[in-house]
């Protein structure tokens, strides 16, 4: 066994997240970063995320995925952050000694001060739904879809249905269209799209492509190559209603049923995840339950919003470089802030500290009008901004700054809720924190 | 090296069929490829065929993987007396192919559930439980020991809920057999086919039998859409379309109906310990209609939870399909056994057709009317454990016609097989990568398959010419991701080494195509666009 090599901070995953960190751990002092992508490139999903919409929170513009990934890649670039492509990590155990394998350096084994875990998601396939039918060529899920077209060059259907509405679902039924596939139409098993208004303004509704809302696919046909897809009516409980079904021939199907975070490895570190997020449970800084081991972007939960990615990628940057060069310091007991009315889960799910600006991230349970988003803590709303609208598929953001931090902490007892504004005046009597300096409408870009 | 593989890959992809062959053996299944290997091992030249585009295309690549013991059999039958005896050899038959076999075992649980309400109703609770917790297991281990099933022991309800925790609580006792085993089918298929190869046979695959020529009663060749061989020696292995091929030889007299069987797959991750054991509901005979064994719980040999199969009669012989209803009946039967079995943790889902006579056992017969023809037909559960006992019995047969009974000195007895880069040590895959980088350069990111064992895959001596021949060998794509990250990898792997453009490459063989063209196809001049 060669000998162990030592960094400072090990990123795993040069997507958005691990690009981002990778800067920040750098640019905070960490000596030595080591950046590991399993993939032949660094930018993770954005080089086939060829729309644009990207980045108009963090560069005040909006940007294509490649533009978006190409000004972090430069500033690795121009940075001493040494980084392996085509290297797979294969283990990551508790005391963050890891083992990675390439065809250059064969197996590597790391021992760093720090580890952030930025190794994003991926697609939930036809088999966790549980789409029934034969088993043919031609059913693809819509990101692996997409890097067909847009990487590879390659048209993996002609005639499409597609199941799920999220934003890339809608995308990519633009992007058929314009290869001149046809795309038959999105099918939807919620009530309501699962993807942005813009979305389904652009992508759908100027191209004619029909969305079935309360529907899904309840059979795939062909032996070899998809010949057909049944799609049927679903009720409130989402099972289909029998004679409802239709027979849409087709040579594809394309699935954009979820996105799941990637947390085998943070498993095998004995990492606790939370079950609300699939991701791991994080505190402040993003450091995860286990001590020098910090978490970013999409392997916590899945954002909408590139942008926010790279915040919770600079903040567990920073904070895994503080790690590295201080070294370990007396873990303050944890505060839990726990999803109160409307709010599915929050992220970060732990407070420590107070001593820097923090922005929670969470998602409403269902759509609502006419909200205010709050922190509170002992029954006392401490930070709160206005929504016009909310809905599931959109992230919210609320900042809490160090001062608001330090009440909370003293007070205990910390939720997020969801509240109709109109209910406000009356409770609040003139405590609401001021508002952030976000904009107030919650709607986001594209999600990647 | 490098040569004679290209060589082979090229026959392959557009095989020549031999003029003549001492034997042809119609399927490459498990059955037809134990039965040619074992043929070998006394003369060389024998070929097998099959239509698909590759062995164990059938109820060799979809069933659960399970080597019986014989328990389930009904007494008397030669299915019980065939599995009995198949799960004694299948230490011997599987050595020297480089195959993972183990016995797991099973555990027969016995719950309130495992005897109709009738039964109980007239019951007191004292009278019942002492059914259940002695009658039923006692006599359970009576009924194997009649049969020659050695080993079974009964357990007491603390015992299997130690042995087995995610057993429901309702458990009162249980039967423990532990002669149970697990083995890949189609790895074996595959490595049997190898193991054929080595000693001199030949697979030959994408070959379709449209005709057996029978002339004077006797077996004089087999008709195929690539022409003919002249055989004295038929051996018909040709699953659910046994009954077809018998007919063609006028040698049937049984038909085939095709009985489909669905199972799930859950996430090694999450279920390589949530059962060690084989585990199955124990049910009064007689209870349901018997339509298969019932299934059960058991691990693969890789640690991935199965649930199933079901048992549906079907049309097709082809319908390997997976409706929602069977989900359903998955999902509801082992709701009861497994009360916590983790729903959300399913990575697959498949079906196989069994080839059931209506007589429900084997066919395993020299044809009276056809000499040099014999049917290896009906083999459906429990045929991968009987398989070693049903290639012994052909062979008295094949013995009888002709086939020497001296063994070759020659035959080779091993088969080597590619390493597995995620089953060895940091040690090991240093050192097969300081010999080729390319152990270095991981395909699949679930399974950690390399780019060596692609290319082991596709140049093997039954090659790999698809997405799922690959996916068989290596398990590339069988991981939670289900080819996500490897899809576009392995393909252009394949394109590479076949010499063929990336929009060629197949899933399964033709009509399968990965890709329907390059992008911007559909938006040159001269072609239609569909919108």
């Amino acid at each position: 066994m060669g000998k162990a090599r030592k960094p400072d901070v090990v990123v795993i995953g040069a997507g958005p997240a691990g690009l981002g960190a990778a800067l920040a751990a750098s640019e905070a002092g960490a000596r030595d970063v080591m950046l590991i992508e399993r993939d032949v490139e660094l930018g993770g999903i954005l080089p086939q995320c060829i729309h644009d919409g990207f980045g108009s929170i963090v560069f005040g513009e909006t940007l294509t995925g490649p533009q978006y990934a190409q000004r972090f890649i430069d500033r690795v670039e121009r940075s001493d952050i040494e980084v392996k492509l085509n290297t797979m990590v294969l283990d990551l155990r508790p005391d963050r000694s890891l083992t990675a394998v390439n065809s250059r350096d064969g197996v590597l084994e790391i021992k760093p001060r720090a580890v952030v875990l930025a190794m994003g998601c991926r697609e939930r396939t036809r088999h966790q739904v549980l789409i029934p039918g034969y088993r043919p060529a031609g059913v693809i899920c819509a990101g692996a879809a997409q890097r067909d077209i847009n990487i590879e060059g390659l048209m993996p259907g002609r005639r499409v249905v597609i199941l799920g509405s999220g934003d890339i679902g809608l995308i990519m039924a633009r992007r058929f269209t314009l290869e001149g596939a046809e795309v038959e139409g999105v099918y939807e098993i919620m009530d309501h799209p699962g993807g942005l208004t813009r979305n389904l303004v652009q992508c759908l509704h100027d191209y004619d492509i029909p969305l079935h809302l309360s529907h899904t696919v309840t059979f795939i046909h062909g032996r070899k190559r998809v010949e057909a897809v049944t799609v049927s009516r679903v009720d409130e409980d989402l099972k289909p209603i029998p004679g409802t079904e239709r027979l849409v021939p087709c040579d594809a199907l394309v699935l954009s049923v979820g996105l799941i975070p990637e947390n085998e490895l943070s498993r095998g570190a004995g990492v606790l995840l939370d079950p609300a997020t699939g991701g791991p449970v994080v505190d402040e800084r993003m450091e995860t339950s286990v001590e020098g081991i910090f978490a970013c972007g999409n392997v916590m939960n899945v954002f909408d919003l590139v942008d926010y990615v790279t915040h919770t990628a600079e903040v567990a940057g920073r904070a895994a470089a503080e790690y590295a060069v201080h070294g370990a310091r007396r873990r303050r007991e944890a505060l839990a802030v726990r999803p109160g009315r409307n709010v599915r889960f929050v992220v970060p799910q732990l407070l420590r500290g107070h001593d820097r600006e923090v922005y929670f991230y969470f998602r409403v349970r269902h759509p609502e009008r006419a909200v205010r988003a709050r922190l509170v803590a002992g029954g006392m709303p401490l930070a709160a901004k206005r929504a016009r609208m909310v809905r599931p598929p959109e992230m919210v953001r609320l900042r809490a700054d160090p001062e608001k931090l330090g009440e909370a902490v003293s007070r205990g007892g910390l939720s997020i809720e969801v509240m109709p504004e109109d209910r406000e005046p009356g409770e609040l009597s003139g405590k609401v924190a001021p508002e952030d300096q976000e904009p107030e409408s919650l709607e986001p870009e594209d999600r990647e | 090296m490098r040569d004679k593989n290209r060589d082979r890959l090229r026959e392959r992809l557009n095989p020549t069929l031999p003029a003549s062959a001492r034997a042809v053996v119609v399927g490459a299944g498990i059955i037809g490829c134990a039965i040619a290997r074992e043929i070998t091992r006394y003369l060389s030249d024998v070929v097998v065929l099959d239509k698909e585009n590759d062995v164990a295309c059938g109820a060799s690549k979809a069933n659960n993987a399970e080597v019986h013991s014989g328990i389930g059999e009904e007494a008397g039958t030669l299915k019980q007396k065939l599995n009995v005896r198949g799960n004694r050899m299948y230490d011997d038959f599987v050595a020297g192919l480089g195959v993972e076999f183990k016995r797991q075992g099973l555990l027969i649980v016995v719950t309130p559930r495992s005897v109709p309400p009738e039964v109980t109703e007239k019951m007191g609770p004292k009278e019942l439980d002492e059914l259940l917790r002695v009658k039923i297991p006692e006599g359970i281990v009576a009924y194997g020991k009649a049969a020659g099933i050695e080993g079974l022991r009964v357990l007491s309800r603390e015992e299997v809920l130690k042995r087995e925790p995610n057993v429901t609580p309702e458990a009162v006792a249980g039967v423990f057999d532990p002669n149970y085993g697990l083995v890949c089918p189609y790895k074996l298929t595959i490595a049997l086919a190898e193991h054929a190869v080595i000693n001199g046979a030949r697979v030959i695959l994408n070959t379709e039998v449209t005709g057996i020529r029978v002339e004077d009663g006797e077996v004089k060749g087999v008709i195929t859409d690539r022409g003919e061989i002249a055989t004295g020696l038929v051996v018909n292995a040709a699953g659910v379309f046994a009954d077809e091929v018998a007919e063609m030889a006028g040698a049937g007299g049984f038909r085939i109906h095709p009985r489909k069987g669905a199972t799930l797959l859950f996430d090694r991750q999450v279920t390589s310990e949530y059962v060690r054991s084989s585990v199955a509901l124990f049910k009064m005979p007689g209870m349901k209609k018997e339509r298969s064994k019932g299934g059960g719980a058991m691990p693969t040999v890789e640690g991935n939870l199965q649930l199933g199969p079901t048992a549906v009669e079907v049309e097709d012989k082809h319908d390997t399909s997976i409706t929602a209803e069977e989900i359903e009946e998955i999902f509801e039967r082992f709701h009861y056994l497994l009360p916590s079995f983790p729903r959300e943790a399913v990575i697959s889902a498949f079906s196989g057709v069994r080839a059931p006579t209506y007589e429900e056992d084997f066919v395993i017969e020299a044809s009276e009317r056809v000499r040099g023809f014999v049917n290896v037909a009906g083999i459906q559960s429990p045929g991968l454990a009987s398989a070693p006992a049903i290639v012994e019995m052909v062979m008295g047969f094949l013995h009888g016609l002709g086939i020497p009974r001296e063994p070759r000195p020659d035959f080779d007895p091993t088969r080597p097989s590619t390493p597995r880069f995620a089953e060895l040590d940091d040690r090991e895959r240093k050192a097969l990568i300081r010999k080729d980088p390319r152990w270095g350069n991981i395909v699949c990111r679930c399974e950690y398959v390399t780019e060596a064992e692609v290319l082991a895959a596709i140049h093997s001596l039954v090659p790999a010419t698809d997405m799922d021949g690959v996916k068989r060998r290596t398990r590339t794509g069988m991981g939670r991701c289900q080819g996500g990250f490897c899809g576009h990898r392995v393909a252009a792997i394949l394109a590479r080494e076949l010499g063929i453009p990336v929009t060629e490459v197949t899933k399964s063989g033709d009509g399968s195509p990965l890709y329907l063209g390059r992008a911007k196809d559909l938006l040159r001049p001269g072609r239609a666009s569909h919108g």
